[in-house]
């Protein structure tokens, strides 16, 4: 198995509160990994420490056998990633926001060709903020994938979706995935996850609970469906 | 460089598109020397007296007003941060937005001439190569406040509050808009402390082919590296 992201000891404070705690992952060539999560776990910390936006305290993390903090320049031509919240600024359409990000890229992928093949060539002029939610969170990912990346990372991917648009994402995502690509995903959706994930890690405070495969969640706990696995998991489970 | 001009173009359309900047950058100083032209058009020299003050209304629009907004409202959507996630850095963002300011401020300058010179028959007595060089220095002492105004204000809100707490006064009260010279002894003392106001001083004397005050010099280069100081030391990507 090759580990395309590999962390290990990882830690990290703020103001003397650890909200990481010596965490270690690896995430396979080719596969989709979940990192879930209550909200304060620690997971958008996480995620910023392994993108190097946020320097950890300790512990080495490796993307594609690089240091996102010292090797920025050489991963991201490699990495693509889509934050939680879409950012773009006010006014510019959906082409100028491709056009403007593939430009970053020594290699970028074709925008047009994404565009339709996400079915927003029609939007091509559209203002970004006249969207809908669901193209705009499509445009994101597509906007993530111009790097040709080889690792994706999708931060709280359908969060404010309707039942439709998530649907079409997720097959986006699974198309993705037949491509061989690498992607770590975060989410709050149990169905999301169980969709989607090849494995998971759930993160407590700080700290991973549960790292494995869904069938692997749901066996060690005295329940038998994911979502009330994992609330057991976070110590949340209903009485 | 592909990169920075394929931002350039993009950016700049989205700056067009904004039309604040066309307004208080392009149409305001033309404004301001039709009017002069016509209340000055027995006597062009007192155009000309007043041309380097005219000229610096599009600094102050892009320095002052348009640079820290477009900085703290990239750096609120976190647009700035989307760049430390690519090959790279939130600085090139930064350059590109400096550019479409500082062209403004250029074509600005070549509006406000070409107006004056064929429509006014104003003529300027001093250096042309001088008065650029004047030009850019107090462009570079004026962007470099707006740079530590956007770099520091922790939001947009605040930027565009300190933003017009300093562009107001600076804009009535320098002289870019009042001459400078028709103004109360006390208003002057006030006008005094603005760093505009030297600027101002400097590109008339040049404009003019009078001696040149060192001390307004010595101003713009102290400002410049104060607030390009406290920009590089404090600037918030995020």
């Amino acid at each position: 198995m090759t580990k395309t992201i590999d962390v290990s000891g990882l830690s990290k404070s703020y103001a003397g509160n650890k909200i990481i705690d010596r965490l270690s992952l690896t995430v396979a060539s080719g596969e989709i990994y979940g990192l879930l999560g209550a909200n304060g776990a620690g997971k958008s910390t996480t995620i910023e420490c392994l993108l190097g936006t946020k320097q950890a305290d300790a512990g080495t993390i490796r993307i594609l056998g690089l240091d996102p903090y010292k090797d920025r320049q050489q991963l991201f031509e490699q990495v693509g990633v889509q934050f939680q919240e879409a950012h773009y600024p006010q006014q510019i359409k959906v082409k100028e926001l491709c056009e403007e990000t593939a430009c970053l890229y020594q290699d970028a992928a074709n925008y047009q060709t994404l565009l339709r093949q996400f079915a927003l060539i029609e939007k091509a002029n559209a203002l970004v903020s006249d969207l809908s939610g669901g193209q705009r969170q499509k445009l994101f990912i597509l906007l993530a994938l111009l790097a040709k990346p080889k690792v994706l990372f999708l931060d709280e991917l359908t969060t404010g979706l309707d039942p439709k648009a998530r649907r079409d994402i997720w097959q986006s995502i699974q198309e993705l995935k037949r491509h061989g690509l690498t992607i770590f995903l975060s989410s709050h959706f149990m169905d999301e996850v169980e969709t989607l994930c090849d494995r998971i890690s759930i993160l407590k405070n700080g700290r991973l609970s549960f790292t494995g495969t869904i069938p692997e969640a749901i066996a060690q706990s005295p329940y038998d469906n994911f979502e009330e696995s994992y609330l057991w998991f976070i110590g949340e489970e209903i009485r | 460089m592909n990169r920075f001009f394929t931002l350039l173009k993009i950016e700049g359309k989205l700056s067009l598109r904004g039309m604040d900047m066309i307004i208080f950058a392009l149409c305001l100083p033309v404004v301001v020397v039709v009017i002069l032209g016509f209340i000055y058009s027995d006597a062009p020299v007192f155009l000309a007296q007043s041309f380097g003050a005219i000229s610096t209304i599009a600094i102050c629009a892009g320095g002052i007003m348009g640079l820290p907004l477009v900085i703290a409202d990239y750096r609120q959507k976190k647009i700035l941060k989307r760049y430390k996630v690519t090959p790279t850095k939130p600085i090139l963002l930064l350059a590109v937005q400096l550019t479409i300011y500082a062209l403004y401020a250029l074509l600005s300058l070549f509006l406000i001439f070409i107006v004056a010179f064929l429509f006014f028959d104003m003529s300027l007595t001093g250096s042309w190569s001088l008065f650029l060089i004047t030009y850019l220095l107090v462009m570079c002492s004026l962007f470099s406040i707006g740079i530590m105004v956007g770099g520091i204000a922790p939001n947009s809100k605040i930027a565009s509050i300190i933003a017009s707490i300093l562009y107001f006064p600076m804009l009535l009260f320098s002289g870019a808009t009042i001459p400078y010279e028709i103004m109360p002894t006390n208003l002057q003392k006030i006008a005094h402390i603005l760093p505009l106001t030297h600027g101002i001083k400097l590109l008339k004397a040049v404009s003019l082919n009078q001696p040149i005050e060192t001390t307004g010099i010595i101003i713009m280069i102290i400002c410049l590296i104060i607030c390009s100081g406290i920009a590089l030391k404090f600037f918030r990507w995020e």
